[in-house]
C-alpha cells in the first residue's frame, strides 16, 4: 500500500497524492479514507482527520487497518483507553500482526495494565517463536511476568534469552541484563541464588558500583557479616563520602557501643584524610568532653578554611541541648581568641585568616536565631557586615535570618544587597525572587527571575516552559495570600500539568530502554512514575488548590462582589 | 553530607537543584534520557535530610568516531553549600564510572568564558585542558570554553580498571609513539 508507505516516511503530500487517486475511482473505500484522515492528522488538521478516519472505519469495520488508524489518532490525542480498545477490535480482524501488537502492548504499560499487556505478549510469544532474533520481544515478555510478580516465569524467560547472546569481552548491554536478571532473582526472594549468580558473573558485570552494593546487601541479609565488612571497606575506598557505606560497615561489624564507633572512625579518618563524612559521623555519636575533643579541631578546620556552609552542617546536632552548650561554648571562645589575639586559639597560632572572624560571627548569628534570638542573630550580623561588606553569604544569612522572624520585607531586602554583588549568580536570583513571594511581591519577583530566563518570552512563560515549580508554587501561595485566587489556581494547575506531561514522557522509554537494556533503572522508572505525584511540588501546589476550590464552595463569589479577579477560565 | 550515584527518583530533585542554580535548564524528559541511558554517571550530593544540594548530570558522546568519551551536561552545587569540594567529588566518581562502565578515554565539557570559578575547578582541580573556543554557545551570546579531560591518566592515578583494558591502554601507547 504505497499511501502507508508514505505515511511511514513521512511523505505526507505524496500520500494525500495516492489517496486522492485512489478515491477518484473508489470514493468510499474504507482503508484509503482512514489513511487519508491520518496523514491529515500529523498535518494538523485534526477535525477532518477525525471525519475520514469515522468514514473509513463505517465503511469498512471488518478492516485491522480502520481500526489500528483509529486506535493511532486517539493515541496521538492521549486517549489511550479508547486507543487500547481500537487496537484490540483490529487485532480480531488480524490477530497475528506484529505492529499492532506492539503498539498495544505500549499503551498496556503505560497505562498499567499489567494483565492485558502480558497477554499481549503470550500472543507475541508464538512470534517469537518463529523470530528469536528479536529481543525486545523476549525482553516485553519476561518483565510483564516480572511485573506481575511471576518471578519464576520471568527468570525462565530472561535466563534463556541469556544465553542466546553472544558474549564479547567487553559488552555494557549484556552487563545491565545481568544486573536486571539479579533483581528479579532478588525479588524473587531467593537470597542465596542472587549472591551466586553476582559471583558467576562478576566478570561480566561492568556496573562495579552496582555489583559491590548489591553484594553487601546481599552477605549482610544472608547473616554474612564479615564478607559485608570487607566489601563495605571496599566501597568506602572508592567513594569515601558516601554516608550509607559507613553506615553499614558499622552495622556490619556490629559495633554496639560509643567507644567501639569512635575507635573505627578514627581508623577511617587515618586512611581518608581528605574525606569529610567520617570527621563528620562521629559528632553524632560522641557527648561530653568527648565531643568537645572532637568538634574543636572540625569547626577550627571550617573556620580557618572559610567553610559558609558550617552551621548547615552541625544543625543537626542541635537536636541534643547539651550539643548545643558545647558547640557555643567552643565558638564563644573562638571569637574572644580572634578579638584578642587574632587566632582561633592558643595552640593554634601559626595559621592566621582574617576571614575568620566572619564565619564565627555568622555562625554565632545562626546558632542565635535558630535558639530564637532574633536580636542577638542580628546584632552579630551587623558587626560581620561591618567588617567585610562585601560577602555575599553574610547577606544571605542575614535574609535567612531575618526570614525566620517573619520580616519578609527585609529578608528580600538583604538578597537583594547580595544579588546586586554578584548578578551572574543565578542561586542568589532565585533566593531573592522566592523571598519577594514571600512578601507577596509578585511583579517583582517575576522581573528578578526574568534576569535568567529566556529573552523573547515573559519570565512566567519561561518558567513554566522549563518545569520550574518552586517558583510556580511558591507564587501560587503568594496569589493565594492576596486573595487572587484565580491566578493562584492557575499557577496550580500549570504545576499539575507538569506532573502529567512527565507521566506522558514515560512513552519512549518503553521501547529505548528495551533497545538500551537499561531494564533496572527502567523498572525503576515504572515505579517512580506510579508515585510520581507524592513529590512535594505536587503536594503544595494540590493544597493550594484544594483550599482555593473549598472556600469557593463554601463562600460562592458572586458577580457583584467586585473580585473579578477570579479566573478559571483555564483550569 | 552525602555523594552517591543517581537514580530515577533523583531526576526531578536535580532539575530542581539545576533551576535554582544555572542558567541553562533542560525539562525533565532530557534528565530522564540521561538517567536511563546511563545509568551509572550522574551523581548528587545530599544533605543530612536528603535534599539534592549539588549534582552532575553526564553521558557518554555515541555519535562519534572518535573514541568512547563521556560529557558532562551540567554541574551544579547550591551557593548554600560551597567550599566543601563537592564539585570535584562529584566529578570524580562520574569519571570513573565512565571508564569503568564506559570504556571512556576523556570527558568533555562547556564551560562560560566569564565563569571563573568553574574555569579554576576544572583547570587547576581537575585538570581539564582547553581543546577550543566555541563562539557564541550560550542563548545569551556568551563564548565557551570546549574542554577535555583524559582520563587514561585519571585512571592509572586512581587504580580504576576500565571496561576494556586492551582497548583502553593500547590507544594509549600508540598515541605516545
Amino acid at each position: 500500500m504505497d499511501e502507508k508507505k508514505c505515511y511511514e516516511q513521512k511523505q505526507y503530500k505524496n500520500g494525500l497524492k495516492f489517496a486522492k487517486q485512489i478515491l477518484a475511482n473508489f470514493s468510499d473505500h474504507g482503508e484509503t479514507l482512514a489513511m487519508k484522515g491520518l496523514i491529515l492528522n500529523c498535518l494538523g488538521r485534526k477535525e477532518d482527520a477525525y471525519s475520514f478516519v469515522r468514514q473509513g472505519l463505517r465503511n469498512n469495520l471488518k478492516s485491522h487497518v480502520c481500526w489500528h488508524v483509529f486506535g493511532l489518532l486517539q493515541r496521538s490525542d492521549k486517549k489511550y483507553d479508547e486507543a487500547i480498545k481500537c487496537y484490540r477490535n483490529a487485532l480480531k480482524w488480524d490477530k497475528d500482526n506484529l505492529q499492532i501488537l506492539r503498539d498495544l502492548s505500549l499503551l498496556q504499560i503505560q497505562m498499567r495494565d499489567l494483565d492485558g499487556y502480558k497477554a499481549s505478549e503470550e500472543t507475541r510469544y508464538k512470534l517469537f517463536e518463529l523470530r528469536p532474533t528479536q529481543r525486545a520481544s523476549w525482553i516485553g515478555y519476561a518483565m510483564s511476568f516480572h511485573l506481575l510478580q511471576d518471578y519464576d516465569t520471568a527468570l525462565k524467560i530472561l535466563e534463556e534469552f541469556r544465553k542466546t547472546i553472544q558474549k564479547t569481552t567487553y559488552d555494557y548491554e549484556y552487563s545491565e541484563l545481568l544486573l536486571y536478571q539479579n533483581l528479579v532473582i532478588r525479588e524473587s526472594k531467593n537470597l542465596h541464588e542472587a549472591l551466586k549468580h553476582l559471583n558467576t558473573y562478576e566478570a561480566n558485570i561492568c556496573d562495579k558500583v552496582t555489583l559491590q552494593e548489591l553484594r553487601g546487601e546481599l552477605y549482610m541479609k544472608l547473616g554474612r557479616k564479615g564478607d559485608a565488612s570487607e566489601v563495605y571497606r571496599g566501597l568506602i575506598k572508592r567513594n569515601p563520602e558516601n554516608r550509607n557505606y559507613y553506615l553499614k560497615l558499622e552495622e556490619a561489624l556490629g559495633l554496639a557501643t560509643v567507644e567501639e564507633r569512635l575507635k573505627l572512625y578514627e581508623e577511617l579518618k587515618e586512611k581518608f584524610p581528605r574525606a569529610q563524612v567520617p570527621k563528620r559521623l562521629p559528632l553524632n555519636y560522641a557527648r561530653g568532653e568527648e565531643l568537645e575533643s572532637l568538634l574543636d579541631p572540625y569547626l577550627r578546620a571550617a573556620l580557618q578554611k572559610g567553610v559558609p556552609p558550617l552551621f548547615t552542617d552541625i544543625q543537626s546536632l542541635y537536636s541534643d541541648p547539651d550539643k548545643i552548650q558545647i558547640v557555643e561554648k567552643l565558638m564563644n571562645s573562638y571569637l574572644t581568641n580572634l578579638e584578642e589575639t587574632g587566632h582561633l586559639c592558643e595552640t593554634d597560632n601559626e595559621f592566621k585568616e582574617p576571614a575568620s572572624i566572619l564565619y564565627v560571627l555568622m555562625f554565632l548569628a545562626q546558632h542565635h536565631s535558630y535558639l530564637g534570638d532574633i536580636e542577638k542573630a542580628l546584632a552579630l550580623m551587623d558587626r560581620a557586615l561591618e567588617h567585610t561588606p562585601t560577602l555575599i553569604e553574610l547577606y544571605i544569612v542575614k535574609g535567612k535570618i531575618l526570614k525566620h522572624a517573619g520580616d519578609y520585607v527585609g529578608s528580600y531586602e538583604a538578597l537583594q544587597e547580595a544579588q546586586a554583588l554578584d548578578t551572574a549568580d543565578r542561586y542568589v536570583n532565585s533566593k531573592a525572587a522566592s523571598y519577594l513571594l514571600k512578601a507577596n511581591l509578585v511583579r517583582q519577583a517575576e522581573e528578578m527571575c526574568s534576569k535568567f530566563t529566556r529573552e523573547g518570552v515573559t519570565a512566567m512563560e519561561n518558567l513554566n516552559e522549563m518545569q520550574c515549580m518552586w517558583f510556580q508554587t511558591e507564587c501560587a501561595q503568594a496569589y493565594y495570600r492576596l486573595g487572587q485566587y484565580g491566578d493562584s489556581l492557575r499557577k496550580c494547575h500549570e504545576v499539575d500539568r507538569h506532573f502529567t506531561e512527565i507521566i506522558e514522557d514515560q512513552f519512549d522509554f518503553h521501547t529505548y530502554c528495551m533497545r538500551k537494556m537499561t531494564l533496572r533503572s527502567y523498572v525503576e522508572l515504572l515505579r517512580l512514575e506510579d508515585v510520581l505525584r507524592s513529590n512535594r511540588f505536587y503536594w503544595d501546589a494540590a493544597q493550594i488548590a484544594i483550599t482555593i476550590y473549598l472556600r469557593l464552595h463554601d463562600q460562592p463569589l458572586s458577580a457583584n462582589t467586585g473580585e473579578n479577579n477570579i479566573n478559571t477560565g483555564e483550569c | 553530607m552525602n555523594i552517591r550515584c543517581a537514580k530515577p527518583e533523583d531526576l526531578m530533585h536535580m532539575q530542581h537543584c539545576n533551576l535554582l542554580c544555572l542558567p541553562e535548564n533542560y525539562q525533565m524528559k532530557y534528565y530522564l534520557y540521561h538517567g536511563l541511558s546511563w545509568p551509572q554517571l550522574s551523581y548528587v550530593a545530599e544533605d543530612d535530610e536528603g535534599q539534592v544540594v549539588g549534582y552532575v548530570l553526564a553521558k557518554m558522546e555515541e555519535e562519534s568516531e572518535e573514541d568512547p568519551h563521556g560529557h558532562i551536561t551540567s554541574l551544579a552545587v547550591r551557593r548554600s553549600h560551597r567550599r566543601l569540594g563537592l564539585a570535584q567529588k562529584l566529578m570524580d566518581q562520574t569519571a570513573r564510572a565512565m571508564v569503568e562502565c564506559f570504556n571512556a578515554k576523556y570527558v568533555s565539557l562547556h564551560v562560560r568564558k566569564s565563569n571563573r570559578a568553574a574555569l579554576n575547578l576544572y583547570t587547576n582541580t581537575l585538570k581539564f585542558t582547553i581543546s577550543e573556543i566555541e563562539p557564541k554557545y550560550y542563548a545569551d551570546g556568551e563564548d565557551a570554553f570546549a574542554m577535555k579531560r583524559d582520563l587514561c591518566s585519571f585512571a592509572l592515578q586512581n587504580d580504576v580498571t576500565p571496561a576494556d583494558p586492551n582497548s583502553f591502554f593500547d590507544n594509549k601507547k600508540n598515541e605516545e609513539k
